[in-house]
């Protein structure tokens, strides 16, 4: 089996047609590939709601192949958030599953003939499939929805990717859920309001059988040695060997806030004075008094193991994570210091369907403009609640931080392109501002991680409170973030790639043995350049210009305290990170796409 | 002269005993001589040999910067997150 097949559903007919991968994307996969169709059959133009959107989903290149950490997989639209291409990653099985049916890409569009009517797509081994009329799923959350869908499954072992009730009402905030090694649908393509794309076309959900191993090599053996290259410097590195594994990703809360840049309070200082209640040393210490399963691979073939579950007291799951992201924006961005109280609302987002990130910047939002008070964590619950259940000021909630924030005259609104930031404040942290302002995908911390060289002391080291070397580092980063999402391999692995050598060469061996074609390092950055370039000439279809590759105001005007910072990186140094693009276009031939 | 020192995730057991400081049961005050460098400090403590985030007063320094009176170091393993 090779992932040389398109899978095209067209909900307007309901019809489910496999054709052959054509020449022109055979040479991507993932991200770059979820790009391509959006920029070759999605007008810039088109409203992301509407019937000429796509919903893509892609594995990586390593999709279903036992490269190390290989398993992610890209889901790409027109962002109904930014109104620009979106690229949202994801973990879970769904990508091996995929791949394993010989799945390239699965493209959704059109939109059903029958209004409210909702559909389950289901897949078969041979990358066949249908569509079925669910309509009892209507409102369900994701995890009822997967239950009910492992439960028809029976004894067959299948992957799921579910839609919750904040997709169906087409908010942007909304996310798409994949499910785990468990079948759980907590791994998450949060950003960008996904969801929405997806309940615009009518599709609840989407069964794929996990299928089994057996995807063509060219060369098995090279293979299989670049593997075990790749997953020794992976364990070899501290950082993901084992910093990742033992405390996951909520080991930076106390990093971030040590360094001052660990945003509070929608943004208004940059350390956290209940930091001690949402730590990951806390979390750990929480989880391993409750018999949590700390330490799992999303998927299978991952070696970092940076997931884990949060229980309750009983011992009982409650939800993933929460990721730092998560334990961050809906923690110390709405000054809420309690662990218990911060897996609820990453539990009450990932049932509903929400982007904890962009409902973490809401509600913070929300609270500044005095509709709740700071700190008030069954207020927020019961405000994201009301997103479930469409009452009170629910709708507006789910409609992101940009539309809470102007509905209620609120001056800090922490987006760019209309997403919210991440869990860095970029006044302190230079660098990240710069991937913020400049990404592609609006405000986005894995777009370029500059907390790398700018906090974390890996690929270098970079000055976190001045302008210098900033552009540069985002740039490089943002190229390269591209390529690995392209491959499916996790940006955690960069952390190794950064600093031992033998890593970056194994993505490149591996990549040659399993396609045939001899890659090398100036192919991978060529990857993430067209990658990119694809992104922005649309982007620029849609309608951005520079103006829009910039922080909101107050990130240059507010001193940030314990550094009293403000961002210090000018206009002409934000424009040069894509200085690359036009040259790139010239040599693969593209414009900005068509408007309809 | 007196710190304040904080040890995060696996160096929280290389922690001295001494009177807690403003990270709670993460970090003490501890009396330390005028001149010592944080390097010096993390022999002192006995820390892995391996590379280190360290933090003073919330600046990134590397192991060859002096300590001095008053001040809050703190010290994490190679970790990260996203
Ligand atoms: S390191 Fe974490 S996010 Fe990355 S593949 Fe493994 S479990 Fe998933």
């Amino acid at each position: 089996m090779a992932m040389d097949s398109i899978l095209r559903v067209d909900m307007s007919d309901l019809s489910v047609r496999k054709e052959p991968l054509p020449a022109k994307w055979a040479k991507y996969a993932g991200r770059a590939l979820t790009d391509a169709v959006v920029f070759d059959e999605v007008p810039p133009n088109a409203d992301p709601l509407g019937p000429d959107n796509k919903l893509v989903v892609a594995p990586g290149l390593f999709g279903g192949t036992t490269a190390p950490n290989g398993g992610r997989i890209s889901f790409g639209a027109k962002s109904p958030l930014t109104g620009g291409i979106k690229e949202s990653n994801a973990g879970g099985q769904m990508s091996h599953a995929l791949a394993r049916a010989g799945i390239a890409a699965l493209i959704v569009q059109g939109a059903p003939a029958v209004k409210g009517a909702l559909y389950v797509l289901k897949l078969d081994e041979s990358g066949n499939g249908s569509l079925m009329r669910a309509d009892e799923l209507a409102g369900l959350g994701n995890y009822d929805t997967a239950a009910a869908l492992l439960a028809k499954a029976g004894d067959e072992k299948i992957v799921t990717i579910t839609n919750g009730p904040a997709g169906e009402k087409l908010l942007k905030a909304s996310g798409i859920a994949v499910s785990d090694v468990k079948g759980l649908p907590n791994r998450f393509a949060g950003r960008g309001g996904l969801g929405a794309v997806m309940g615009s076309k009518g599709l609840k959900a989407v069964v794929a059988p996990l299928g089994r191993g057996g995807l063509e090599h060219a060369d098995k053996d090279a293979f299989n040695v670049a593997v075990k290259k790749f997953a020794t410097a992976l364990k070899a590195h501290p950082v993901s060997g084992q910093g990742l594994p033992t405390y996951g990703t909520n080991v930076l809360v106390n990093v971030i806030n040590e360094a001052g840049g660990f945003p509070t309070r929608n943004f208004s200082d940059g350390r956290f004075d209940l930091v001690e209640g949402i730590s990951g040393e806390t979390m750990h210490e929480i989880g391993e008094a409750r018999g949590a399963d700390m330490g799992h691979g999303c998927h299978t073939g991952c070696v970092i193991r940076c997931s884990r579950y949060y229980n309750d007291v009983d011992g009982n799951y409650v939800t993933k994570g929460p990721e730092y992201e998560s334990a961050w924006s809906l923690g110390a961005n709405c000054g809420i210091g309690d662990m218990d109280a911060v897996a609820q609302l990453d539990r009450a987002c990932s049932d509903l369907g929400l982007d904890t990130m962009e409902m973490g910047c809401a509600l913070a939002v929300y609270m500044e403009a005095g509709k709740l008070e700071f700190g008030d964590s069954d207020g927020a619950l019961a405000a994201l609640k009301s997103i479930g259940s469409g009452t009170g000021d629910g709708p507006l909630l789910g409609s992101g931080t940009e539309a809470v924030g102007r509905a209620f005259g609120v001056s800090r609104i922490p987006v760019v392109k209309h997403q919210a930031l991440a869990a860095y404040d970029p006044r302190p942290i230079q660098g990240i501002g710069v991937t913020y302002a400049t990404s592609t995908q609006g405000a986005d911390h894995t777009a370029g991680y500059s907390i790398t060289a700018n906090v974390l002391g890996v690929g270098g080291t970079v000055d976190p409170l001045k302008s210098e070397g900033q552009a540069a580092l985002s740039q490089g980063l943002q190229i390269a973030t591209a390529m690995l999402d392209s491959f499916g391999l996790c940006i955690f692995v960069a952390f190794p790639v950064l600093d031992i050598p033998e890593a970056f060469q194994a993505i490149y061996e591996m990549a040659s043995a399993h396609t045939g074609v001899p890659w090398d390092t100036d192919m991978l950055m060529k990857l993430g350049r067209e990658t990119l370039t694809m992104e922005r000439l649309y982007n620029e279809g849609a309608g951005f210009t520079a103006a829009d590759d910039r922080l909101p105001q107050f990130f240059l005007d507010e001193k940030l305290p314990p550094h009293d910072a403000v961002f210090t990186v000018s206009d002409a140094e934000l424009d040069s990170v894509h200085d690359f693009v036009a040259a790139t276009a010239a040599d693969m031939g593209i414009s900005v796409p068509k408007l309809a | 002269m007196r710190i304040e020192l904080a040890l995060y995730a696996s160096l929280q057991g290389y922690l001295p005993e001494g009177p807690p400081g403003s990270s709670g049961k993460r970090s003490r005050i501890v009396e330390l001589p005028d001149t010592i460098t944080v390097g010096e400090l993390a022999a002192r403590l006995k820390l892995p040999d391996q590379p280190r985030i360290s933090f003073m007063d919330g600046r990134a320094v590397t192991d060859h910067v002096a300590l001095h009176d008053g001040t809050r170091l703190a010290i994490f393993p190679p970790v990260a997150g996203g």
